[in-house]
C-alpha cells in the first residue's frame, strides 16, 4: 500500500514537472517553420528490432521522447502510414496517452513523424501546407526534425501535428467535433456507395467519437455523397450545403490543382490524402489535407485535370458562380505564390535550412544529387508555374 | 443435460453403494498408510487387507479383484488398479463468464488412469484427461528402493504449493486457491524424495516451469529447466496429540525465463481475466512458497503464501534493467467435518454411507484469500510493456462451501463465491473488468464428481 502511495506521488510529480517544464516551450516552439528540432527517441533494441521487422504492422511499443530537455516517458510509437512505410527510416506515429492516462507532450496527444520517403527534395509537404494555411484553410502544422533513435541519427523528418480532437480545438475551436481519416480501399472519386453504411465505414476511420454507433458516426457522410450525386435540381445545392463546406472543398483543391498534387482529391488514383471534420451538432463537412509529399509533379499541368473524375468537383463546377469561385481560387494560389517571390522563398529557406542533415541522412530514399536537382525542380516551378495558371484560368473565364 | 448427467451419478452410486458397505464392514483399516496424506502423488494404497487377499498375494498368477475399483494383481509383484474420474460443474457469476462457461452442467472432466506397483519397489500412475487437449496428466514412475529417498521419474507436479499438490478428489473446495494458481503444476522431470525423522523433502529437476501459467497464447514466454524444492516439517508425528499432524513447509523454485512477453495472468476464481497484460520478462523467474496444515479430529485448518517473481532484465527502453514482476498470494481455509469423520481419513470416506445405515458425511468450509500482482518499482506508473512500475492489481475471494459425500465414490459440493476485483485507474484492465474500479461480485458453483 505504501509502494503504491509512493508511486502514485511520484507519478503526480512526474506529470507536473513534464508540464512545468512544458509551460515554457510550446506547440508553436515544436512546429515552428524556421527552426529544425532534434527529436529522441529511446526504445528497447529488440523493440527497434521488431519494429523493422514488421515495420508494415501497426504493433505499439514504448518509448521515451526527449525534446529540448523536456523527457515524455512511456510513450506508444508505432509503424505508419501506406507507400511510405519503410524498415530502414520508419515512419512514425507517437501517442502520448496510451500507456499514462492523460499524458500529454506541450498539449499535444499525438505526434506524427513523416519520414518524407516520396521525396527527394524532403520538403514538398511542408511548403504545400505552407500555401495551404497561406490561403485559410486549415492544415496540420509540421517541422523539420532530425530523429534519434536510441542516439543513432535516423534522418530528417518533419514533425506533423496529428489531426485529432487538439487540432480541432486549434483550427475551429470545437474539440468535441467529429474527425475522420480517409483510408484509400479502392477508387473512389465521390460516388454514391449505396444505403449501407458500411461503404463508408471501411472508408473513414474515425478519430474520434470512435465508440458512437455507425449511424452517428456514418449517416451524413453517407447523406453527402447521397445529396451530391442527386440530379439537378433547383434545391440540389442547398441540400449540399447542408453537408459540405463548399467554399472551402473548392479552395482545397485549387491549392492542390495548383501546386500539380498527384495523390490528392483529384489524385490519379482517385480521392485519397485527406481528413474530414464535421462540428459538433452539425451535418456539414470541412475537407482537410494530409500527406502532401506528391506535390509539384508537373509544371504545366492543366487546372482541370482530373477534374470530371471527382463527382463532387464535377457537380459543384456545373454552377457557374462556383465555378468562378474555384478560377478565383485559383488566381490567388498564383498571386500569393508569385508575391515577392514568396512560394521560391519557402522553398529555398526550407532546403537551407535541412541541407546538412540531409546530406548526413543516409537512410532518406534518394542521393543528395537528386535532392539538389528536385530541389532546383521546385524553385522553377515556384517561378514558372504561377504564370501558366493565370494563362489557363484567364482562358476558362472566356469560355462560356 | 442437468438431468442426464444427474441420472448417470445416481445409477453409479447405486451401483457402487452395496460392494462398498459390504466392505467397509469388514475391512476397515486400522489407519491408512501415510495418515492418509491427501498432498502427494503417491499411489493410494490399498485399504483392503483380507486374509483371502493376502494369501492370493502369494500365489503367481493374474487375479482380476474389485477393492473399491477394478484391479489386477500378479501375485504380490504386480498390481494395477483402474481409476475413472467424472466431474459436471453447475455455475454462474454476476461477472460475465466466457459463452461457454456459462451456467450450465457438462461433464466437464472425464479422466481415465491406473496406478499400481512393481515388484513392490516401484509404484507407477498413468492418468489422461479425455475431455480436454491438455491430454495426459500425470504419468511416472516412482522408485523406492532405497532406505531413505524415492526417485521418481515423469510427468508429475512439481513439489511446490499445498494446495497445488492436493489431490482433486481430495480438494475442500470446488476450485482451488489463487496461490495454487501461482504455484507451477506439471511438467516433466525427476525428482528425489522421502522422509528423514519428521522431514519430509522433495527435490526435483523439471523441463519447464509447470503448466499453471502456459496459456494457449504460444507467443508468451515461460521458464525453461526449473529446480524445485520442498520441506515439510511433521514435528509432533511421533507423538500422540492433538498437534501430531501438524505440518508446516517451505517451497522453491526457480528457472530462467527468456526474453518475450509474460505468461503470467490473474484470473477470478471462476476463470475471468483481471490481469493478462503485455509485460516484457526476461531472468530469473523465482517462487517461494510457505504453508502449514493441522487437521484435529473432524476439523482442519491450512494456510499458505506464495511470492512468484520475475526478473526483467534488460528490458526498459534503454535497455536496462526494470524492477522485477511481482505476484503475490495468499489464502487461509477452515473445515468441518459435520458428520464426525476424522480430517486425516479424508471427507471422501463417510463413516455411515448412504445405503450403508447413514446419510454420508457432511463437512462445511470457508476460505479467505487474496492475490495481487504488481512490480517492485517506484518509476512511473504506465500501462507500457516495459513499465518501470506496474500497478498493483488483486483479487480478494472469499468462499464458503459445504460437500456432502454419500460414500466413497460420490461427492456433491457446492460454493458460494465472493470476489472483489481492484485495478487501479490507469493500469492494464482485462476481461470483463475496467480499470479505476473495484469490482465485488457473487459467483456460485455446484460439482458433481464420481471417482473410483
Amino acid at each position: 500500500m505504501r509502494a503504491q502511495l509512493f508511486a502514485t506521488r511520484l507519478f503526480v510529480v512526474a506529470i507536473l514537472a513534464v508540464t512545468s517544464t512544458a509551460t515554457a516551450q510550446t506547440t508553436n516552439d515544436l512546429f515552428e517553420p524556421g527552426t529544425l528540432n532534434d527529436l529522441r527517441l529511446f526504445m528497447n533494441s529488440r523493440d527497434l528490432q521488431q519494429l523493422r521487422d514488421t515495420f508494415e504492422e501497426n504493433t505499439y511499443y514504448q518509448a521515451d521522447l526527449e525534446w529540448r530537455g523536456i523527457r515524455v516517458r512511456s510513450v506508444a510509437i508505432r509503424s505508419r502510414g501506406h507507400a511510405t512505410r519503410d524498415p530502414v527510416k520508419p515512419a512514425l506515429r507517437i501517442d502520448f496517452d496510451r500507456y499514462v492516462d492523460g499524458q500529454r507532450f506541450l498539449g499535444l496527444k499525438s505526434l506524427m513523424l513523416d519520414n518524407l520517403w516520396q521525396d527527394a527534395t524532403l520538403v514538398r509537404e511542408s511548403v504545400t501546407m505552407a500555401l495551404f494555411t497561406k490561403l485559410g484553410q486549415p492544415a496540420p502544422r509540421e517541422a523539420f526534425t532530425r530523429l534519434f533513435i536510441n542516439d543513432v541519427y535516423q534522418g530528417v523528418y518533419t514533425s506533423v501535428e496529428a489531426i485529432d480532437s487538439d487540432f480541432l480545438s486549434r483550427a475551429f475551436g470545437d474539440a468535441g467535433g467529429y474527425v475522420f481519416e480517409y483510408q484509400w480501399q479502392s477508387p473512389f472519386a465521390g460516388e454514391f456507395l449505396g444505403q449501407s453504411l458500411q461503404p463508408y465505414k471501411v472508408r473513414f476511420k474515425p478519430e474520434s467519437h470512435a465508440l458512437e454507433d455507425d449511424t452517428s458516426l456514418y449517416s451524413p457522410l453517407h447523406d453527402l455523397f447521397l445529396e451530391v450525386n442527386q440530379p439537378e435540381s433547383a434545391t440540389w445545392r442547398e441540400s449540399v450545403e447542408r453537408y459540405l463546406d463548399i467554399p472551402g472543398f473548392l479552395t482545397h483543391v485549387a491549392v492542390e490543382t495548383f501546386v500539380s498534387e498527384l495523390d490528392g482529391l483529384l489524385g490519379f488514383w482517385t480521392m485519397n490524402n485527406f481528413y474530414v471534420y464535421r462540428p459538433t451538432g452539425s451535418t456539414r463537412h470541412y475537407f482537410l489535407p494530409w500527406d502532401r509529399d506528391r506535390s509539384f509533379q508537373t509544371i504545366e499541368s492543366s487546372v482541370m485535370l482530373r477534374a470530371d473524375e471527382n463527382v463532387l468537383l464535377r457537380r459543384l463546377l456545373e454552377h457557374p458562380d462556383l465555378r468562378a469561385f474555384y478560377l478565383q481560387a485559383l488566381e490567388t494560389c498564383a498571386g500569393v505564390a508569385s508575391q515577392n517571390g514568396w512560394l521560391e522563398q519557402e522553398i529555398v529557406a526550407r532546403a537551407d535550412l535541412i541541407r546538412a542533415a540531409a546530406y548526413a541522412d543516409s537512410r532518406k530514399s534518394h542521393s543528395n544529387e537528386e535532392f539538389e536537382g528536385e530541389i532546383g525542380f521546385l524553385q522553377t516551378f515556384a517561378r514558372v508555374r504561377p504564370g501558366i495558371v493565370l494563362a489557363e484560368v484567364e482562358r476558362l473565364k472566356r469560355e462560356p | 443435460m442437468i438431468c442426464k448427467a444427474l441420472a448417470v451419478i445416481g445409477v453409479m452410486t447405486l451401483f457402487l453403494s452395496h460392494p462398498s458397505s459390504a466392505q467397509e464392514t469388514t475391512t476397515q483399516p486400522a489407519e491408512r498408510p501415510e495418515k492418509a496424506d491427501t498432498t502427494k502423488k503417491e499411489p493410494e494404497k490399498t485399504d483392503t487387507t483380507t486374509k483371502e487377499a493376502s494369501s492370493d498375494a502369494t500365489k503367481r498368477e493374474w487375479r482380476l479383484s474389485w477393492e473399491n475399483r477394478p484391479s489386477v494383481r500378479y501375485g504380490d509383484l504386480v498390481r494395477i488398479d483402474v481409476r475413472a474420474r467424472f466431474i459436471g460443474d453447475v455455475r454462474g457469476s454476476d461477472a460475465s463468464l466466457e459463452e461457454s462457461d456459462t451456467s450450465r452442467l457438462d461433464i466437464a472432466r472425464r479422466r481415465v488412469g491406473a496406478t499400481g506397483t512393481i515388484a513392490r519397489v516401484a509404484d507407477f500412475q498413468i492418468e489422461r484427461e479425455l475431455a480436454s487437449a491438455r491430454g495426459w496428466r500425470d504419468v511416472y514412475v516412482n522408485y523406492r528402493g532405497f532406505d531413505h529417498v524415492d526417485i521418481q521419474g515423469g510427468q508429475f507436479k512439481l513439489p511446490f504449493g499445498l494446495d497445488e499438490n492436493t489431490s482433486s478428489a481430495n480438494l475442500d473446495f470446488v476450485y482451488r486457491s489463487r496461490a495454487a494458481a501461482l504455484s507451477p503444476g506439471r511438467d516433466p522431470g525427476v525428482m528425489a524424495h522421502g522422509r528423514v525423522r519428521t522431514l519430509h523433502y522433495e527435490l526435483g529437476l523439471f523441463a519447464r516451469d509447470g503448466d499453471n501459467a502456459r496459456g494457449n497464447d504460444t507467443q508468451r514466454v515461460s521458464g525453461g529447466w526449473t529446480a524445485a524444492a520442498r520441506l515439510v516439517a511433521q514435528p509432533f508425528r511421533s507423538f500422540t496429540s492433538v498437534l501430531e499432524d501438524f505440518q508446516a513447509g517451505v517451497a522453491y523454485t526457480s528457472s530462467d525465463v527468456p526474453a518475450g512477453i509474460a505468461d503470467l495472468r490473474g484470473d477470478t476464481a471462476f476463470g475471468q481475466p483481471f490481469f493478462r497484460p503485455e509485460f516484457a520478462v526476461q531472468g530469473t523467474r523465482q517462487r517461494v512458497g510457505l504453508e502449514m496444515r493441522w487437521r484435529p479430529g473432524p476439523f482442519s485448518m491450512q494456510s499458505e503464501l506464495v511470492r512468484l517473481s520475475n526478473e526483467r532484465r534488460g528490458q526498459s527502453v534503454e535497455d536496462t534493467d526494470l524492477p522485477p514482476l511481482v505476484a503475490t498470494a495468499w489464502y487461509v481455509h477452515g473445515t468441518w467435518l459435520v458428520t464426525g469423520e476424522q480430517k486425516t481419513r479424508g471427507a471422501d470416506e463417510p463413516r455411515r454411507p448412504l445405503f450403508g445405515g447413514g446419510f454420508g458425511s457432511v463437512e462445511i468450509a470457508g476460505r479467505v484469500e487474496a492475490v495481487r500482482l504488481s512490480s517492485i518499482g517506484t518509476g512511473l506508473p504506465s500501462r507500457g510493456p516495459r513499465a518501470e512500475t506496474i500497478l498493483p492489481h488483486s483479487d480478494r475471494v472469499v468462499t464458503l462451501g459445504v460437500s456432502w459425500s454419500p460414500n466413497r465414490w460420490v461427492r456433491v459440493q457446492a460454493n458460494l463465491v465472493r470476489d472483489t476485483v481492484s485495478i487501479p485507474a490507469g493500469a492494464f484492465a482485462s476481461g470483463p473488468f475496467v480499470d479505476g474500479t473495484s469490482s465485488s461480485f457473487w459467483s456460485r458453483v455446484v460439482r458433481f464428481r464420481f471417482a473410483m
